[in-house]
Order: structure tokens, then sequence, then C-alpha cells
């Protein structure tokens, strides 16, 4: 069984009267690529902080790599790095002098800077000041930076944020290249459900303060499994096509929609079969159930996401 | 803690507000010294009591003619220096690797009381060398062991200085904005400093104002008996002030979200 990186029981924190965090409790393993799902002001920056010891907590208990006690834990935080929120760098020093920095931070030596300097595209960048960056060199350099002291476990808060199309993909490339050729355990967070459906292995939604679902990419694949969808406005009428083609997992969604979750090659012939039985058919085609809309489901709105 | 220090070396090392610091102290007794030498050559004689460095020997008193002046770049300085880390998010970066926060918060009050250091140092030593150059090396009033009066009287300087740091660091760390540090810490120098000549008219807040190393700083003149006589009693005030200064800001630092 792979060994428990972060264990996270009831862990609460209030701020005056309002509980950002209420009683979460989640568990990744190794290996894990953990993503962390919630709209802003979900809570997903101050669970990240509390895991990192960067904030108290008002109630819950954190275990890392084993370990619980205070001295147990700043231990452990040694073999973890983070990038929480936007990145933390000093804007007047150059990428290496950052990694210098953080390298002193961790006790560790400088042998590693020109090859993270190189993982990161960042190798060229000579004298620039940090300052100058553009956000996704910043993104990247502050991933190098969490990198310097051989970290077993990585904290990646919204590691996309601001990022252009390309720099999204090339970011998620890097993430899943560092799990692979390292063999690190990433818990990250995103308000994009189907970004990070594209990169994490297992799912939390946290939807004001509580872990809602959790969910492993097996679950999220038949959450947001293939259909057919026909739209008619003879809905009854179809319906009893269906029944007399053996077609038994199929849903009657509205007046006007109905999805077809198998024999999802044969749109043509389900369609050849309603217009033979004179049903109306406006639109038949292979769709995916958008990873968003689970969303909005399981957290019943539309706010900021 | 030597970790921590070894990364504060190399921020400060290429930090361009720690250059323009140490170049203000480094230029002031130069300025000063062609100043003085204007006066003289207009026809009045500087006193000590006034002007307080005289001659090259009076220069070991640099840090009490220009004590405003180093509180004021100390301010700025320590405000700039420690508040960034919280505005740039950085000190997320050494606190998450588990390091402790006594330790952080006794670096950065270390790194400041060198950069002090090296600023009245130099101040000090230009200030000896550049007066010395223009009006001779001279001699202190009443003093006989010369080599003995400077060096304590430049450590009691220093000492109340690093109580000054001290505070200026305990500031940084509760209001974690390098600006408004930067006011709070104004205002406290201002009121330490300025108000004891008020209060010392007063039957009974005379003796309060003797609890604010500025009081020393500010009104004593260091060569006359009665104020040597006072040299224990600033060391006391100056020790008292950095040891509860830095156990409140340690305790209250220990007890902050980091955002």
């Amino acid at each position: 069984m792979a060994e428990i990186i972060l264990k996270a029981a009831n862990i609460s924190k209030i701020y005056g009267k309002h509980k950002v965090l209420d009683n979460v409790s989640i568990k990744i393993k190794r290996g894990m690529i953990y993503g962390l799902i919630g709209e802003n002001g979900a809570g997903k920056s101050t669970f990240m902080r509390a895991v990192m010891g960067l904030i108290a907590i008002d109630g819950g208990d954190i275990e890392l790599f084993g370990e619980t006690s205070t001295k147990g834990l700043q231990h452990a935080r040694r073999k973890m790095g983070q990038s929480i929120e936007m990145p933390a760098l000093y804007p007047d020093l150059s990428a290496r002098e950052n990694l210098q920095v953080q390298a002193a931070n961790g006790g560790v030596g400088e042998r590693e800077i020109a090859d993270l300097l190189r993982l990161m595209n960042l190798e060229h960048t000579g004298k620039k000041k940090t300052k100058h960056f553009s956000l996704g060199m910043r993104q990247r350099l502050a991933i190098a930076s969490t990198l310097i002291t051989n970290p077993e476990f990585l904290i990646l808060d919204e590691p996309t944020n601001g990022l252009d199309p390309s720099g999204i993909v090339e970011m998620r490339d890097m993430i899943q290249r560092l799990v692979t050729e390292r063999g690190i355990t990433v818990l990250l967070s995103s308000h994009l459900l189907d970004e990070l459906s594209q990169i994490a292995t297992h799912y939390g939604i946290l939807h004001e303060g509580k872990i809602i679902n959790e969910l492993s990419k097996e679950d999220l694949a038949r959450v947001a499994r293939q259909y057919i969808e026909v739209e008619t406005t003879e809905v009854e009428k179809a319906v009893v096509v269906l029944d007399e083609m053996g077609i038994q997992d199929y849903e009657v969604i509205n007046g006007i929609e109905i999805h077809i979750y198998e024999r999802l090659d044969e749109a043509a012939a389900i369609n050849r079969a309603l217009v033979f039985e004179n049903v109306r058919v406006s639109r038949i085609g292979t769709t995916r159930q958008k990873l968003e809309d689970y969303f909005l489901q399981l957290t019943g709105g539309t706010k900021n996401v | 803690m030597f970790n921590l220090l070894t990364a504060e070396k190399i921020k400060m090392r290429r930090s361009k507000k720690l250059w323009i610091a140490l170049a203000i102290l480094f230029i002031l007794p130069i300025i000063q010294v062609i100043n003085s030498q204007l006066t003289v050559h207009h026809g009045t004689e500087l006193v000590q009591v006034i002007d307080t460095v005289i001659n090259g020997a009076t220069g070991i008193l640099m840090m009490k003619k220009n004590g405003f002046t180093i509180l004021l770049v100390l301010i700025v300085f320590i405000s700039l220096f420690i508040g960034e880390e919280f505005q740039n998010g950085t000190i997320r970066n050494t606190l998450s690797l588990g390091r402790s926060r006594v330790h952080y918060y006794v670096s950065k009050f270390l790194a400041a009381a060198i950069f002090a250091f090296v600023g009245v140092l130099g101040m000090t030593v230009l200030g000896i060398a550049s007066y010395t150059v223009v009006f001779g090396f001279g001699e202190v009033d009443g003093i006989t062991n010369y080599i003995r009066y400077a060096i304590q009287s430049f450590s009691v300087l220093y000492l109340l200085i690093l109580a000054n740091v001290s505070i200026y660091v305990l500031i940084s760390f509760l209001t974690k904005n390098s600006s408004i540090s930067i006011v709070w810490s104004f205002l406290y120098t201002i009121a330490t400093g300025f108000l004891p000549e008020i209060f010392q008219h007063t039957e009974n807040f005379g003796h309060v104002t003797f609890w604010f190393t500025e009081t020393f700083l500010f009104y004593f003149y260091f060569v006359s008996p009665a104020d040597i006589a006072e040299i224990p009693r600033m060391i006391v005030v100056s020790i008292i002030t950095i040891v509860l200064s830095s156990g409140l800001g340690i305790l209250l630092f220990k007890r902050t979200d980091i955002k």
C-alpha cells in the first residue's frame, strides 16, 4: 500500500465569524496528483496554508509523512515545496539569485540551480531581474524555487492562473514531467475542473469550506462520460423507438432532449430508426458532459466559476 | 539559523536599498566636515556641546551627532527589508520549509543589526578621518584614556541605536507592510525623541523618559562626567528594550497567520 503523505483530519479555520474551513479531511498517497477544486473563496489557499504551517488551525489534525508533532511536522515540511497564490519571488534578483536564496533557506547546495533553470526554460535569462519576467516565467521560476530542496511533495495553488493557453499547456506538461521523472506527489488547486481533469489523478471538491465530494480519475471519467444527444419535439415517440431497439441506458433530460449512454457508435442507425418511425429529429450527435456543468451541479450555483 | 543568515547575505548584497542607505551614512560625515570648515572659515568657532564633533578625536561621537538621521535611515531600510518579505510573499518560501519562526525573526534582527553596525562604523571612521584631515586629531576635553573612552562611547552609542533597531524590527513584523511600518516607526521615534524635552519639565513624567533610549541619544553629550556616569543606565535600558521588544515580537510573530 502506498505511503500516506498527507492526512488532514477535520481541519477547521475560522476568521472572525466566518468558518473558512469546515472539518476538511483529505488523504493523499504517494504518487497521487490531487486536484483541489473550488470556487474563488472556497478555502483552497487557506487549506494549503494550513498544511504548510503558515496559518494556525482552529481544529483538526495534520499528519505529514507520518509525523504529527510540532517538531515532526516542521521536519516533514523540509520535504515539501509550495507555490501558493502568486509566485513569491524577489523582484530585484535574477532567476539564479532567487534560487540561490531558496537554496540557502533550505540549507542545500547550489549544484542543481543550472539544471532547474534548464528544466524550466529559464537558462537564458541571465541577469534579468524577475520583476521584468512575464507571468509564465515567474510561475516557472516559482516552481523551480520549490524544487531546489528536492521535495517529495509539492503544493501548487492555481499554478496556471493568469497564463495564456500555451502557458497552461506548458505548465501542465511540466507538472506531469515532475511526477513521472522525479516521483513527486502533488496537491494542486484550480477553480476549473475541466483544466484539472487533464492532469490530476484524484479530486476533492471544496465548497464553502467543506469537501463535498472526492473522486478518482475513473469516477470523473464516468461522470464525464460520452452520450448521444437527441433533440426532438416528440420525445414520447422517440422513447418507444429506443425501447424497441433494445436501448436501456438513456435519460430523458427535458421535453426536447434525450441522452443515450450506450451504442455510442450507432448514432446514424438510431437516427435512421427514429426517422423511419416518423419521429422528427432536429439534431443528433455524440457529445460529452461538461465537467464544469457537473461541478455546478454539485455546488449548486454559478457564482465565480 | 546560519542558513537563514546566508540567505539574508545574498539578498542584501544585491539590494539597491542597502547601498543607498550605506551611501547616505557614509557621505554624511564628509558633508558635515565641509560644513564645519565653512563655518570656521566664516569666523565662527566650533563648540563641542553644540557641534558635538569638532576634531578627529570627537569624531567618535558621529553617531551622537547624526542620531536622528541614522534612525531615519534605519526606519526606511528595516521597514522595506522586512515589510517586502510579507508583501512579496517570499516569507512563505522560508517558513513553509519548516524553518522556525524564532530563527526567522532573530535572523532578520541580526541582519538589521549588522547593517546598522557597518553603517555607523563606516560613518564614525570617515568622521574621525575627515575631521582629522581638516581640524587635526586634537583631544576630547577631560578624557585622559582616549582609547578606552572611544571604545566605550562607540559601544554605548551603538547599543542605543540597536535598541531602536529592535523596536523597528518589532514594528515591521507587526505591521507586515513597509509603508505602514515606516509611518509607525517614525511616529515612535518622534514621540520618544522629542517629547522627553517637554516631559522632563514635569515631575511625574521626567523619569519615565529615561526608559527610552532616544532620551540618551538626543539629550546627552557623552563628554561630561555626569553624562559618562549615566552609561550603566544607558546599557541597562538598551538591553531591556532589546529583550522586551524582541520577546514580544517573537511571541506575536509565532501567532501570526501568513497570508
